[in-house]
């Protein structure tokens, strides 16, 4: 409430008017699909044309086994793949490689993070924002989600920067690791036109002379 | 004493004709050349336009023999140094080069030390290619120090007599503290901003604040500040991944250069000449990059305890 507070919303008003219902962790019912569903449905038989929902996977881990929360994470996808719900659920930046790994593998319609998001666009991922030391592994972790269940026959994976305003070599480093698995299987990555200093570092590190990476040309 | 030792074919070579006449040039160079072309390597002659014009008229032509000018291979120390090392490392072919002439040192003895550094860290750059330098210096035009400084950074000497090993030839880790080399300290005028990172997740608000206070406060071309930024970052990377926090960064804005001195309090750096080789495919590549995005970039250990590096646009 305070955050929301913070960036502007009057979250009292909304909560008197019934369109924001905030519950908190602790209430039994809250971390369980069947719940979610219902509230949903009464949200959207009430009139509400969407339903947006947020929660936080530390909180839940303080509450129930990491598997049972996944278990609700892939329901929650398949609530928003059938009803006109959007959930943004919130991860703390420190996970180990295997939790970020799984984190990735079952939000892969976009990731937000302070500095950077990602999104699936046809035929591969979009990138936005500023890659660094700070979150390289998150674009990694994404980029694996990715690839992973692509076939390499159908056209190369395209990795869209354009909207990435700075890069690192950690940043670069992610764009091979996370996409490794798939080119050593036979896959294919492109590299569409990027913003002058991405290219510049990138053409730098020779990027386009590791197996199956193609850049396109630009000035 | 040891007799002269001819330059082996396959292995680094960087040498030195110190003349006072076009006779002297003439002859070193021709030896050079006839050598390079002997042993099928490519050879490449390059001075200014009257030099270059007259050792074109009494060289022999072949088609692995070229000419070229120093005003158009020879723009920066930085960038002539890694265009060299990014054409040996990055061949598909093995390539045997023969390069020989001037360094384009000009008319102010201030900007020669920058010049003499470059000749330093050809040895340590190029020293895993089949490269051969045989630098030619005028002592005619050219001051003292120079020409001491020239022998300090060439392993090897060239005369009429033969090629000997250069008496006064200094690693390139031990040049960098030899008076000749003038290792610029950070600029004498107050500095614009100073800041400490104490993670990662500071990277972004520093590059923010260099960024902002370059555009705001100097005429830098954009793309050199963007560059800038990126070496900045990189060596920040580099105190929080191998020095300790907090990682402090200071930064000078003159009108046409920006200086930023980036010192953490860890265990210092081993081998001040990190970033100078090509990296290894799974090697560190932050300092390689670093060094190429700026101008000139200086690693030292402190007195007391950790690392500094001083780095700038020229």
């Amino acid at each position: 409430m305070g955050v929301l507070d913070g960036g502007g919303v009057d979250a009292d008003d909304l909560v008197e008017r019934g369109q924001l219902q905030v519950f908190s962790a602790d209430d039994d019912r809250v971390y369980s699909a069947a719940w979610q569903a219902s509230v949903i449905d009464d949200a959207l038989s009430g009139g509400y044309p969407t339903v947006r929902l947020s929660g936080e996977a530390r909180t839940a881990w303080s509450l129930m086994a990491p598997e049972v929360h996944a278990g609700i994470e892939r329901a929650t996808d398949e609530l928003c793949r059938a009803l006109p719900v959007s959930v943004l659920c919130q991860y703390p930046s420190d996970l180990t490689e295997a939790v970020l790994q799984d984190a990735c593998d079952m939000h892969r319609d976009g990731l937000r993070e302070v500095l950077v998001q990602t999104s699936p666009i046809p035929g591969g991922l979009a990138i936005a924002g500023e890659v660094d030391h700070s979150n390289a592994r998150i674009v990694h972790s994404a980029l694996t989600a990715a690839t992973a269940t692509r076939p390499e026959g159908g056209g190369p994976f395209v990795v869209g920067l354009g909207a990435v305003d700075f890069l690192d070599v950690a940043g670069a480093r992610a764009l091979l690791t996370g996409t490794t698995a798939y080119r050593a299987r036979g896959g294919m990555v492109h590299i569409p036109e990027v913003q002058a200093p991405v290219g510049r570092l990138l053409r730098l590190l020779g990027v386009d002379r590791f197996d199956g990476v193609s850049l396109e040309e630009w000035r | 004493m040891s007799g002269p030792s001819p330059i082996q074919s396959d292995r680094f070579s960087h040498d030195l004709l110190v003349h006072d006449g076009d006779g002297d040039l003439l002859a070193g160079t021709r030896a050079f050349v006839e050598h390079g072309l002997s042993s099928g390597g490519q050879v490449i002659v390059h001075s200014t336009p009257e030099r270059v014009a007259m050792l074109r008229e009494a060289l022999d032509p072949h088609p692995r023999l070229e000419f070229g000018l120093d005003e158009d291979l020879y723009q920066s120390p930085t960038s002539t140094l890694f265009a060299y090392q990014r054409m040996l490392a990055e061949s598909r072919e093995p390539i045997e080069l023969w390069a020989t002439g001037t360094v384009p040192l000009g008319d102010d003895p201030a900007t020669h030390p920058a010049w003499a550094r470059y000749e330093s860290a050809v040895n340590e750059v190029l020293r895993p290619y089949a490269f051969h330098g045989l630098c030619t210096y005028d002592t005619r035009v050219l001051p003292p120090d120079t020409i001491a400084a020239a022998k300090a950074t060439h392993p090897c000497v060239t005369t009429r007599g033969g090629r000997s090993d250069s008496p006064d030839y200094q690693h390139p880790a031990e040049f960098l503290s030899n008076p000749l080399a003038a290792v610029p300290g950070p600029p004498e005028s107050p500095p614009l901003v100073t800041t400490a990172l104490h993670s990662a997740h500071d990277l972004r608000s520093v590059r923010r604040l260099v960024q902002g206070c370059a555009v705001g406060s100097t005429a830098v071309p954009r793309a050199t500040i963007d560059a800038f930024v990126s070496a900045v970052n990189e060596v920040l990377v580099n105190g929080l991944q191998h020095g300790a926090t907090p990682v402090q960064l200071t930064l000078w804005a003159e009108t046409s250069k920006l200086t930023c001195l980036i010192a953490d309090p860890g265990p210092g750096i081993p081998d001040l000449l990190s970033g100078y080789g090509y990296p290894e495919p799974a090697g560190s590549t932050g300092l390689w990059v670093a060094r190429q995005l700026c101008e000139e970039l200086f690693l030292s250990n402190q007195r007391g305890a950790g690392c500094s590096v001083l780095l700038s646009t020229a």
